[in-house]
């Protein structure tokens, strides 16, 4: 692209302006003047919307909005603007151009013709637009060219004076990936007779859209890992904290008992979320910083560890004194006969309990979505929020069941052996 | 593992019909056209339906001051006052549902099920003119960026790299997305999260709409600052469901009304301290 500055036609100028346009071109030429710092008009960016449907990217060949933002120079005006689009972008007429002018944060009302092609948009101001303004111009329903690449947008401008000059691209060129495997499945699906039919129906639509099932499964699958991830470390690191408190629990001393028992009631008593508010918005007002995900882990952790403590505490006295008093009697001391007579009994009564609670545990990670840490909810809602369309929500629903449906089969059997164990016995 | 994969699917269509039929209950006025017709008015007056006859049910995120907010159960704010004057105007009552969630308060009008009009300072844009009809402007506003005063930075492309964060669905969280292609966005449910988490230093900045971020930085998070306003020029819409085009011509009759007759003027100072650019 070209960064140099020349005059294209001089529409009723003087020969003199004609003159001091290519004198300025050749003063431009021969300093290598940065792009557009003689002009009237300095393009800020040209930017184009995500339009994938699961991600930030934005996607050649498709949809999006795409804005070009210029700044008119102090002791000048701009009359019209042109900006050539890129090669092979699809447009959707003039009236899908938007053309704000502000003035600081205020924005001005101003009469413009626009005429747009897949070629350029040529913008004429009623008014030229005067000194130190903002111009923005959106235009969406616009398709940049499906071949991946980085695209530049320039053009040209007449200034208050009526002489016409070349606009310089911006910094950052809009860089356009090529079609993913997701939206070319999407825009197949678009295509077919079934699709439409079956979108026409409203509930469908909203709740088991095709095309955004497509888009949120693999999206949704990174969300479900981390939710897993919180979980499979949360849980196990649940397990020993739950046993120590059910310990406290148990103890001799009055006060132990006390302060363990206020430490469950206070956790099982409460709601996690208030928890998680608690944690997340409390430990760094103290100045206390841990990463988010670590952070979530641990409040899952503690949160669990009280309710395990509760059923390793029945699970424990559930086991005969005799048991305990025929160890002891052996020469055992209380510890050993606790860790391998007691405990070993123990943990076949509380596994059914216990994989409820890792059930729990794991539909509660979507909590954490509220405080902002990326798991499978928070992948969710914000496809949700980008599309307005239910189904992201319901897909996540099926990722949640491909854990816990199975898990409630095992406890059913697990339950169904223990029970003929113990009927037996 | 077959008969696991049955079972998960029966769930979700059970699941998603309860859901279903949970937003689907229809009011029973649903069908009873409202007269508004005011005596003597000269001006045709649209034909339009509300879910309750005599109401104008309103679905708002209640957090984004001084739009609206909530002081106990009960909403105040701009926008809270503004209905109001456009109710009286057409001889309806304003009802607030309860705070809904911003991101799902857009689909909630196109279903047209629970309410009549969607006031949460919506950004009108083409996007979202696919999905509900908006009325007329009410507001012109832009986007601001807000960061601790003591974090060093001064304007909005020195957090591209960074962890940011915005509310879920806005034009702020698009904002980020286009303009910031480096940084890592946190999308919340309410503004008030995403200022906490700043707060918190867990974002390093936050995006939202400059009005209530000038708000924000005044009255409650007085140790955050504005390091860059941004020119959008957008503008607010009321949002109406598309199949009640009879509503959306009756409310801009009522907005120009009340523009023309002074009230509006005299909300817009109550709350702001510079000149509307409505009603010029």
């Amino acid at each position: 692209m070209s960064a140099s500055i020349r005059p294209i036609s001089a529409s009723r100028a003087s020969r003199f302006v004609v003159l001091a346009a290519s004198s300025l071109l050749t003063a431009a030429l021969f300093l290598s003047v940065a792009p557009g710092t003689l002009g009237a008009l300095t393009t800020e960016k040209t930017t184009a919307r995500s339009n994938q449907s699961n991600g930030n990217a934005v996607i050649g060949g498709q949809p999006t909005r795409v804005t070009w933002e210029g700044r008119v120079a102090d002791n000048e005006q701009v009359k019209a603007l042109s900006l050539n689009l890129p090669k092979g972008s699809r447009t959707a007429g003039d009236d899908t151009v938007n053309v704000t002018v502000l003035d600081g944060l205020a924005r001005l009302n101003v009469e413009a013709r626009v005429v747009l092609t897949d070629e350029r948009v040529a913008i004429t101001f009623a008014q030229p637009v005067p000194s130190g303004m903002l111009l923005r111009i959106e235009m969406h329903d616009f398709s940049l060219p499906a071949k991946a690449g980085d695209y530049e947008m320039g053009g040209s401008y007449t200034d208050g004076a009526g002489a016409t000059y070349d606009l310089a691209a911006p910094p950052n060129p809009i860089r356009v990936t090529g079609l993913t495997t997701v939206e070319a499945i999407i825009n197949w699906l678009d295509r077919q007779g079934w699709v439409k039919a079956w979108n026409s129906v409203p509930f469908l639509r909203i709740f088991l859209n095709p095309q955004m099932a497509v888009a949120a499964i693999p999206t949704l699958f990174i969300g479900w890992l981390r939710s897993c991830g919180l979980v499979l470390v949360g849980f196990p690191l649940a397990i020993p904290i739950g046993l120590g408190v059910s310990f406290l629990r148990m103890a001799k001393a009055r006060w132990i008992r006390f302060v363990s028992g206020i430490f469950v009631n206070v956790i099982r008593g409460t709601p996690l979320f208030l928890q998680i508010y608690v944690v997340f918005f409390g430990l760094p007002a103290l100045g206390i910083r841990v990463p988010e995900y670590l952070l979530g882990i641990l409040v899952l952790a503690v949160n669990s560890s009280a309710y395990l403590a509760e059923i390793f505490r029945a699970g424990i006295q559930s086991i005969p004194r005799g048991q305990m008093e025929a160890a002891r009697s052996l020469g055992m001391t209380t510890p050993t006969a606790m860790f391998f007579v007691i405990i070993p009994q123990t943990v076949r009564r509380v596994i059914p309990t216990a994989t409820s609670e890792f059930i729990l545990l794991y539909k509660d990670t979507a909590l954490l979505a509220a405080v902002g840490v990326m798991e499978m909810m928070m992948f969710g809602k914000s496809l949700v929020a980008n599309t307005g369309n239910m189904t992201p929500y319901i897909i996540a629903a099926c990722y949640y069941l491909v854990v816990t449906m199975p898990l409630a089969r095992v406890i059913s059997s697990f339950e169904r052996k223990l029970a003929v164990s113990e009927g037996g016995a | 593992m077959r008969k696991v994969l049955l079972l998960a699917l029966v769930a979700v269509v059970v699941a998603g019909a309860v859901i279903a039929s949970g937003c689907a209950q229809t009011p029973k006025d649903a069908t009873a056209p409202t007269d508004t017709s005011t005596p003597g008015s000269t001006e045709e007056t649209p034909q339009f339906t509300t879910l309750e006859s005599g109401k104008l049910i309103v679905a708002s995120d209640c957090d984004y001051p001084p739009f609206i907010a909530m002081e106990g159960e009960q909403p105040t704010g701009f926008e809270y006052e503004l209905l109001q004057a456009i109710g009286k105007e057409m001889g309806l009552t304003i009802e607030y549902l309860s705070p809904q969630n911003f991101d799902t308060i857009l689909a909630g009008v196109d279903q047209g099920t629970k309410m009549d009009i969607g006031v949460s300072s919506f950004t009108i844009t083409p996007e979202r003119t696919e999905l509900v009809d908006f009325c007329d402007p009410y507001f012109d506003s832009n986007q601001a960026c807000v960061a601790m005063k003591d974090s060093g930075y001064s304007a909005a492309k020195d957090v591209d790299g960074k962890k940011v964060g915005s509310q879920s669905g806005t034009t702020g969280s698009e904002w980020v997305k286009e303009n910031l292609p480096n940084a890592t966005l946190v999308e919340y449910t309410q503004t008030s999260d995403a200022l906490a988490a700043l707060q918190a230093g867990k974002i390093e900045a936050a995006f939202f709409d400059e009005p209530v971020a000038a708000e924000q930085v005044k009255k409650t998070y007085t140790d955050a600052t504005i390091i860059e306003a941004i020119p959008t020029g957008e503008q607010y819409g009321f949002a109406v469901s598309k199949k009640n085009p009879g509503l959306t011509a009756a409310v801009n009759n009522a907005l120009k009304a009340v523009v023309e007759n002074g009230s509006y003027n005299e909300i817009f100072q109550k709350y702001f301290d510079f000149e509307p650019t409505m009603g010029k």
